[in-house]
């Protein structure tokens, strides 16, 4: 679902850019240190997910985790899924260079509103947190799609033509996307309910370090 | 006869087994059956050229293999990742102190 070098005209692509920058810029103020290396690990989490390939008719669609990272990270995961990004369009070639901000609106903003919609309505009990969870990996894939078909539009296509292709290529991917991030939640309910609290309830002084 | 004679022989007798029996065919004189001849360069064709689709197709394949990213990439990124947090959870750590 990455958008490729040429796609985006150029008032798009600079758009882009200034958004996820500024994004970027308040994901990091609202980052704490003390959070750095769960950052870590899911930046490192959500750059190899791209790599699962997911066999559909004649292509095939990869896992993307925005709204895993969203529900774990909370604020900080448009820094996470930037520079994720980044290190995708260099290394794998996974989107061009140029598109990359556009890339960081289409992933990083569906996690931040799934980290939020996690942290509202996540309630106490485990099974309840598995299952928010799991609706916020599947709410998050098919938000980056939307997201995807409005970007094109603005690049001159037919909205609904192409949001409801999109949609239906991520069909599988959405639901494996949910079923992955409702255990994943599952799981660290059960065993660390102390990572499944991002910072978007706290008091925003001193949140940078 | 010379033992060198009889090497020499020998020698003539060996490289004519060996060469292939197309250089026996390209040795026939033309005119007599150069429709054969024709018919064999053609099927000679046709298996060549599907021959060559046929790798044609698998340096497509191999070519496509190569775009993926392979264990060398994800390590290395993994790896930038885990480097440029550190070094942010370092800076952010001696501007603590």
């Amino acid at each position: 679902m990455h958008i490729s070098d040429g796609v985006l005209p150029i008032s798009v692509t600079v758009g882009g850019y200034v958004a996820s920058a500024a994004i970027v810029a308040w994901s990091a103020r609202r980052t704490r240190s003390e959070e750095l290396p769960k950052l870590a690990v899911m930046t490192a989490a959500f750059f190899v997910a791209s790599l699962v390939q997911v066999p559909f008719g004649p292509t095939s669609v990869h896992l993307i985790i925005p709204g895993l990272t969203g529900a774990l990270l909370g604020p900080s995961a448009f820094l996470s899924i930037g520079l994720g990004l980044l290190l995708q369009s260099l290394l794998f070639q996974f989107g061009g260079l140029t598109a990359l901000g556009a890339n960081a609106l289409m992933m990083g903003l569906p996690a931040l509103v799934c980290g939020w919609f996690f942290q509202r309505y996540k309630g106490r009990t485990q099974l309840r947190q598995a299952i928010i969870g799991g609706l916020a990996g599947a709410v998050g894939t098919a938000l980056a799609a939307i997201i995807l078909a409005i970007l094109l539009v603005a690049g001159g296509e037919d909205f609904f033509g192409v949001a409801k292709i999109a949609l239906l290529a991520h069909v599988p991917v959405i639901i494996i996307e949910g079923v992955v991030s409702a255990f994943t939640i599952g799981f660290l309910a059960r065993v660390k309910p102390a990572l499944l609290r991002p910072s978007f309830l706290r008091p925003t002084k001193a949140a940078h370090g | 006869m010379t033992i060198i004679q009889r090497g020499l022989m020998v020698g003539v007798l060996c490289l004519f087994l060996a060469s292939s029996p197309s250089l026996l065919l390209a040795q026939t004189p033309p005119g007599e059956s150069s429709q054969e001849v024709i018919t064999l360069l053609k099927e000679q064709n046709s298996k060549l050229s599907s021959d060559l689709r046929r790798i044609q197709r698998e340096i497509a394949a191999l070519r496509a293999d190569l775009d993926k990213p392979g264990l060398k990439e994800v390590f290395a990124g993994i790896g930038y990742i885990f480097g440029l947090l550190g070094v942010a959870a370092f800076v952010a750590a001696r501007r603590k102190e």
